[in-house]
């Protein structure tokens, strides 16, 4: 396919999830990877799909819509990527965060989230084996889990069949502007024409904009996960302390984490969830390995006899807001963006790609884009790493 | 002076640490078994001298673990195991469980000697129990004295066939058949070799006489290729096949036993090199090794790696690498020493003997032909060839990292060191393409080297 009508960069799942909806609105789509499917931050993910860490905002908005799209697309693709809806658990064990906590699920609870107030006794129902301390919790049951590699190769698969191609282990080389206006790419080993250029490839997402002669502001937070040996099933949602919340929305440079615990179907155990600004640094940092693990005792003193069987580390999207960015550039027009989900790409990603091809088709979304335009950043706006 | 830390305490280990001691050097060593002498001189808390019979050759080992101990500049640490290791401005660190608690070493120098283990290839029925590998039999008799069952099938490929079978029968059991997937007259590439290292023949003579003893003779060219269990759950009978030379089957027949040790050779254990970021290479077997200099020194500058590590070639050219990769790191930390002349040479004829080894005993990629869709190739995670091939064919994964995400296969309790080789041969084959080396290397990364107990890494500094 030399001349689709639009061209995809990034086969990650908001690059997969913007190659359907395209697919689905009857465009003939282009979708091209340096790598195979997944390789990049999607294929380090856990595969979070939460409302639970959201306040009211633009993004919880989204969040709701996403949280819904991914039963429809599961239903669309026809399964095969682990989608349940196991709940997640949020905790606090300090007077001013059990307040803060109890002020936010209500503000949620307005706000369209389905939350359920639990107390001690109401705590160990659902999750015998956490820590004696905790005495309020927080259920969310619309959250979600995937496992994100296979949701990404699902969706290419339906892109595939439904007549788009994915042009996998080619390197795009430039972005071809004429007058403001894109017109094609040239990778390593081909050259496409299109009016229409998604640069869904995430943490690289600034890169590929400078290509076009643009800019956007997308660094890399890293972030590790500890998956144990397979174990009885000891933790039964994805259970966290509020304190993540709070780590979400930080700009420290600094290491933060709070660890985020969830049983899996195969019996492992899943940590995440360290934020670091180190730029791409991909070695295993031992120091936060063991901070994970000290977090999730204090949640699970059970898990201490639990092995570590392997970390694996992913570096997340992030904008200067800590909003996704997902819209036309700022100067280029024909190119658009979908990246900067900061850690919650896989639950964003399919309604990223509905708002996306509404904008692009033009047709009514269903929310107003604005908060999430590449517009809203100046020229030269950097963030220290 | 500093000490000199060597991982591993088989015969590359023992020798490293007895040249850098008699060079003058402190050396620390590290082994993950409760006695020294590593898989090859495996031994039983029984008195040693009543185990000879196990072995073709325990007097040097015995020699070299009682010099260890008698050294007074060699402190043991046995049953230390590194979980995690890193390389950082010219100091390793080395993160260890030992004694129940985890200990730091940060040293500057590193001799590395942390061997192999048996090569697996999946076939129908192979997580059946009873089928092991000929080094979990022979450790079960060496370590434990315990014979794992009484009509043993012993298959597969490589020289270690002929010492296990000839431990069962020593063992009391019995062997009821000893199958080589290779020709003999392969040997017959390398006749010089043969002929300088007439001691490795005296060897298999000392093994001959003890399985002819057994009643049992070699056959070559066959090789099991489906085992079967019976109303127990328990291994009933196996299928041998006699194979081609490209180890495709041409006729096949049936055999009860309660045993079956298969193994095709060896894989060396990278896991701690390249947790340290050591330049791993693709051997000419195929497997994945250690890249090391004439010095024995890998591509980080004061880490030193011999012995199987580097390449499969026994004992003898271990220990030949072992001693220089000790001179050399008691030279790195200053001690006035050099490699003689005759170590090299030493090292260089040993090295042709394991050359041999390799061209006689090659796994042929017909052995991909015995799998069928049902058959297991991850036990830990139980994916079946059907599950990589729906991960190529439905999922689209075109290398095998991306089937291995896709599928779980080799991300278990073993990560990989099972199956790990085998499944960058068979999604290769999948795709009709040839692995590249990166794509072997890839499939040997363990950042965690040993699972650890959550506890001990949250109580760690």
């Amino acid at each position: 396919m030399k001349n689709p009508d639009a061209i995809v960069i990034g086969a990650g799942l908001v690059g997969a999830c913007a190659a359907l909806a395209l697919t689905n609105a009857g465009l003939k789509v282009l979708v091209i990877d340096r790598g195979p499917v997944a390789s990049g931050t999607t294929g380090a993910g856990e595969g979070n799909i939460l409302v639970s860490d959201k306040e009211p905002s633009a993004e919880l908005t989204l969040a709701l819509r996403s949280r819904d799209a991914w039963f429809e697309l599961n239903t669309d693709v026809g399964g095969g990527f682990e989608l349940e809806d196991k709940g997640g658990v949020v905790i606090s064990r300090s007077s001013q965060g059990i307040d803060n906590l109890k002020k936010l699920s209500k503000l949620q609870a307005q706000n369209g989230i389905e939350v359920v107030q639990l107390d001690a006794a109401g705590i160990r129902q659902i999750e015998p084996h956490i820590s004696k301390d905790v005495e309020y919790a927080v259920l969310y049951p619309q959250d979600a889990q995937c496992q994100p590699m296979l949701a990404a190769a699902c969706i290419m698969r339906a892109v595939r069949k439904r007549g788009g191609v994915f042009m996998q282990g080619e390197n795009v080389k430039s972005i071809t502007v004429e007058s403001g206006k894109v017109v094609g790419l040239v990778t390593e080993k081909n050259r496409y024409s299109s009016p229409i250029i998604i640069n869904a490839t995430g943490t690289w997402a600034g890169e590929v904009a400078k290509m076009a002669g643009s800019y956007l502001p997308i660094m890399p937070r890293r972030g590790f996960i500890l998956v144990t040996a397979p174990a009885p099933k000891i933790v039964h949602h994805k259970v966290y302390d509020a304190d993540y919340v709070a780590n979400v929305a930080s700009s420290d440079a600094d290491l933060q984490s709070s660890a985020v615990v969830e049983g899996t179907e195969s019996g492992t155990i899943l940590i995440g969830a360290s934020r670091e600004r180190v730029g791409f640094k991909s070695d295993l940092d031992v120091a936060v390995l063991r901070q994970l693990a000290r977090q999730a005792i204090s949640l699970f003193p059970i898990l201490s006899n639990i092995a570590l069987l392997r970390a694996y580390r992913g570096f997340r999207p992030y904008a200067p807001d800590h909003l996704p960015v997902i819209g036309e550039d700022a100067n280029v027009s024909g190119l658009w963006h979908a990246a900067g989900h900061e850690g919650a790409g896989i639950g964003l990603a399919p309604a990223t790609g509905e708002l996306l091809v509404s904008q692009i088709t033009g047709t009514k979304a269903f929310m107003d884009p604005t908060p999430f335009s590449p517009k809203r950043f100046k020229e030269g706006e950097a963030l220290a790493i | 002076m500093h000490n000199v830390v060597i991982v591993g305490a088989g015969p590359a280990g023992l020798s490293a640490a007895l040249a850098a001691a008699a060079a003058g050097a402190p050396v620390l060593l590290l082994d993950s078994n409760q006695r020294l002498g590593g898989q090859y001189w495996r031994n039983s808390s029984e008195p040693i001298e009543s185990q000879k019979d196990q072995h073709f050759d325990l007097d040097t080992g015995m020699l070299l673990m009682n010099a260890v101990k008698a050294r007074k500049e060699i402190s043991v640490w046995n049953g230390a195991q590194i979980w995690s290791a890193s390389h950082k401005d010219g100091v390793n660190t080395l993160r260890v469980l030992h004694q129940g608690g985890e200990k730091i070493i940060n040293t500057a120098n590193l001799v590395l000697c942390t061997g192999a283990y048996d090569r697996t290839l999946p076939f129908p029925g192979w997580d059946i129990p009873g089928v092991m590998t000929p080094g979990g039999v022979q450790s079960l008799i060496k370590g434990h004295g315990v014979l794992a069952g009484n009509k043993v099938v012993v298959a597969g490929s490589g020289p270690f066939l002929l010492p296990v079978a000839a431990g069962i029968i020593k063992a009391g059991g019995q062997v009821v058949e000893l199958l080589e997937a290779n020709k003999s007259k392969r040997w017959l590439l390398s006749p010089l070799t043969l002929l300088e290292n007439i001691t490795k023949l005296k060897e298999a003579f000392y093994y001959i006489k003890t399985i002819s003893q057994g009643k049992v003779r070699a056959r070559f060219g066959v090789a099991v290729i489906a085992a079967h269990k019976g109303v127990d759950g328990k291994l009933e009978s196996v299928d041998v096949a006699t194979i081609k030379r490209n180890f495709k089957v041409k006729k096949t027949r049936n055999v009860k036993c309660d045993v079956a040790a298969i193994g095709w050779g060896f894989t060396a254990d990278t896991s701690l090199a390249g947790a340290l970021g050591c330049k791993l290479k693709v051997a000419r077997d195929k497997g994945v090794v250690a890249e090391a200099d004439s010095n024995q020194q890998s591509s980080i500058p004061g880490i030193f790696v011999a012995g199987e590590l580097t390449g499969i070639g026994g004992a003898e050219l271990s220990m030949a690498e072992g001693v220089i990769a000790g001179i050399s790191a008691a030279k790195f930390v200053g001690c006035k020493v050099e490699i003689s002349r005759a170590h090299k040479k030493r090292r260089a004829k040993k090295q042709r003997f394991a050359d041999a080894l390799i061209r006689s005993y090659p796994v042929k990629s017909g052995w991909l032909t015995w799998l069928k869709n049902e058959t297991t190739v991850c036990r830990c995670e139980e994916v079946s060839v059907g599950n990589l091939k729906y991960a190529i064919e439905e999922l689209g994964a075109t290398d095998s990292r991306t089937a291995k995400l896709f599928t779980r296969c080799g991300m278990g309790l073993c990560q990989g060191r099972v199956c790990g080789r085998s499944v960058v041969d068979l999604v290769a084959a999948e795709l009709n393409i040839s692995p590249t080396d990166t794509d072997r290397i890839s499939a040997v990364n363990r950042p965690i080297i040993s699972p650890i107990p959550l506890g001990v890494l949250a109580a760690g500094e």
